[in-house]
């Protein structure tokens, strides 16, 4: 290797080719799926939702919420890709004065998508804003938002350097509270009123990341960082194809493990004990957890919308409803080769029995909770057609469930 | 005494083609700790492997409790609790989740465990961790994690593979006050370590491998004997170092 192969930016481009090579066979998985046909007829049924909305916007279509909600997210995301692994603490630590360049690197090259994703977002909402006739001229808007999207790239940077994890949590809280509000300050108030107002937000915010203890440059939160986004490749892929296990991320989710305690101490539990852990505080969970209350906020939407007499609340609950089991589906693979489950005096089909136990009991839980907020504003109009068709759907899903549960656990066995 | 382990012409490996093991006999009494010695590579953990039926044989049977695992899986899998060389955790798991896990997976009655736990917890100072996550702790507070779910269950077998790897002092104390009582209540004990002092002084017998084969087994007079040295003359030490690599101590 030439002494150019061990410039830090040189070090970042291999890197990130090597990830690209090493995700390129599961991406070929995935294309044989099925899955992009699927995205296709998501695609085009919400374009068909889309344009349908576009051309006769309610006069009381709630556009400065909307707009919250759809801006926010994709102004303050902002990832950073840096390809760090734990062994850089010892390789990659002493060079730290040199790693400008590949700092820069990671930095340009995750903000661009992040931008490339807010255009989006930008593009699909600013029409319809338009049509609903609310307040300030688009330009500026488009400039604001740009605006956004840097001052919140700076802050996720300097949150990342801060010593102290509460007070990350803390100012990334308050940065997306403040976003949030700005947006709707630009959505709703005069220009230079929403300005004056940025400015306020932008200068409390700027206080406050002066205040904490901060690291020169934080290693280890860019080690976890890129784990963490490692781990939502592979947790993709993994419902398409057997991918490398990684280290997983727990978090305690002491609102739901209340529950593991009341599980009672037998035997015959012993499994559901360690699959309902698995899923309250694994990645698994935080991503069904996510998936419900995005669910629900989308099942409610088109709900209280009532389009084409309830159909396409309904086909969004069946959306979110596959979404939501094939992601349940990974809890199977968690264990897969744990030790224990060879060592734990406990017969392989009783395990089978307890995961899907768990798995049902998750399944019937998250679709009634994605059915209410889609069922229950519909009743309330007096439709009814598409809720009943919605819980038959489901009831019906989780009495055969368990059969092809079953089937995977037997061909995974078979396979191993 | 009641034979809790007997392991018979025991042929094993990860290819047929190139077994690691090779004609293995050996076998463990109610009662007896015995050490598992031999250099890295040896075949120390994939003899354990076979044992706990993670590996099958080529050829030759391992009994657990009088049967082997094809006979009674749940039976033979009981009769042991494994305590491995690197902690195996649940990420998502705290300590005490960890012992209560342990508790169901080998029926420990109710009662027994709340008394057992706190026991356990505080005898390995453990207590002010028992809400930690295995992520949080050092591997020496992981491998006292696995002492403790090991010796919970209360089983007829232990089987250690290098329980002191980590273990801070007071650690190693705990645990070898406790496999000394538990072999008195009648447990039987397979350890294997390179700590060859604490083997010498800790165990009833000894079990010597060098390249996949059982070089010696016996009291420590048995070692000494067949690594050619007299009786009652040099430690466990002289004689492995003899046996594995020929040398002069």
């Amino acid at each position: 290797m030439t002494s150019a192969n061990h410039e830090p930016a040189s070090i970042w481009r291999t890197r990130a080719r090597d990830f690209r090579n090493e995700i390129k066979p599961y991406i070929r998985y995935m294309a044989m799926s099925g899955f992009p046909s699927f995205l296709s007829l998501v695609l085009i049924a919400s374009a068909i939702g889309y344009f349908t909305l576009l051309r006769d916007v309610p006069a009381d279509f709630p556009i400065v919420q909307v707009g919250v909600i759809v801006l926010t997210p994709v102004l303050c995301w902002s990832p950073m890709r840096t390809y760090l692994a734990a062994a850089d603490v010892v390789y990659l630590m002493p060079r730290e004065h040199e790693m400008g360049p590949y700092l820069r690197s990671s930095f340009q090259r995750t903000i661009l998508k992040s931008v490339f994703l807010a255009a989006v977002v930008m593009l699909l909402f600013l029409p319809i804003y338009r049509q609903a006739g609310a307040g300030s001229e688009m330009v500026w808007i488009i400039l604001a938002a740009l605006v956004l999207k840097a001052a919140n790239a700076a802050g996720g940077w300097q949150e990342r350097k801060l010593a102290w994890n509460s007070i990350r949590l803390l100012l990334r809280s308050a940065r997306w509270l403040l976003t949030a509000l700005a947006v709707a300050a630009w959505l709703t108030a005069m220009p230079w009123q929403a300005l004056l107002f940025t400015v306020l937000c932008a200068a409390l915010a700027w206080l406050c990341y002066r205040l904490p203890q901060r690291h020169r440059l934080p290693w280890e939160r860019l080690i976890a960082e890129e784990a963490v986004t490692r781990r939502r490749y592979y947790a993709f892929f993994g419902l398409f194809i057997d991918v490398p296990v990684l280290p997983s991320s727990i978090k305690r989710r002491a609102y739901l493990s209340w529950l593991l305690p009341r599980i009672p101490f037998v035997h015959r539990y012993t499994f559901n004990y360690l699959f309902s852990a698995t899923l309250f505080r694994s990645e698994i969970g935080g991503i069904l957890i996510r998936l419900l209350l995005l669910g629900a906020l989308v099942n409610y939407m088109t709900a209280d919308a009532a389009s084409l007499s309830g159909w396409v609340t309904a086909f969004v609950y069946a959306l979110f409803g596959i979404v939501f089991s094939l992601q349940l589906g990974g809890l199977r693979s968690v264990h897969r080769y744990s030790v224990w489950k060879h060592v734990y005096p406990l017969p392989e089909d009783k395990q089978t029995d307890q995961l899907v136990q768990v798995d049902r009991a998750a399944l019937s839980a998250g679709l009634l909770l994605l059915w209410l907020p889609a069922a229950l504003p519909l009743l309330l109009k007096g439709i009814s057609a598409p809720p009943i068709a919605m819980l038959i759907g489901a009831l019906a899903y989780v009495a055969i469930r368990p059969m092809r549960l079953r089937r995977k656990v037997k061909s995974d066995a078979d396979e191993d | 005494m009641e034979s809790i382990l007997k392991v018979e012409q025991l042929t094993g490996g990860y290819s047929p083609r190139r077994p690691v093991l090779h004609d293995l006999n050996f076998e463990l009494k109610a009662g007896e700790m015995v050490g598992l010695i031999g250099l890295n590579g040896a075949g120390k953990s994939t003899t354990i492997k076979h044992i706990l039926g993670l590996m099958n044989p080529h050829q030759g049977q391992i009994k657990v409790a009088g049967v082997t695992l094809n006979e009674s899986p749940q039976q033979y899998r009981s009769a042991f609790a494994y305590v491995p060389e690197t902690p195996v955790l649940f990420d998502e798991l705290t300590v005490e989740e960890h012992l209560r896990l342990s508790g169901m997976a080998y029926n420990v009655p109710g009662g027994d465990y709340e008394d057992q736990a706190s026991k356990l917890l505080e005898q390995y100072q453990m207590v002010p961790k028992r809400k930690a996550f295995a992520s949080h702790l050092s591997k020496g507070m992981k491998q006292k994690v696995m002492i403790m779910s090991a010796l919970l269950a209360s089983p007829p077998l232990y089987i250690i593979d290098e329980p002191f790897l980590g273990l801070d002092p007071l650690g190693i104390r705990s645990l070898l006050d406790q496999l000394v009582e538990v072999k008195r209540s009648g447990a039987a004990i397979l350890m294997s370590s390179h700590i060859l002092s604490t083997v010498e002084a800790y165990c009833d017998r000894y079990i010597v491998m060098h390249h996949g084969k059982i070089a010696a087994q016996g009291d420590l007079d048995d070692v000494r004997r067949t690594a050619g040295m007299d009786a009652g003359n040099g430690t466990l030490e002289d004689a492995f170092y003899k046996l594995v690599a020929g040398g002069v101590s």
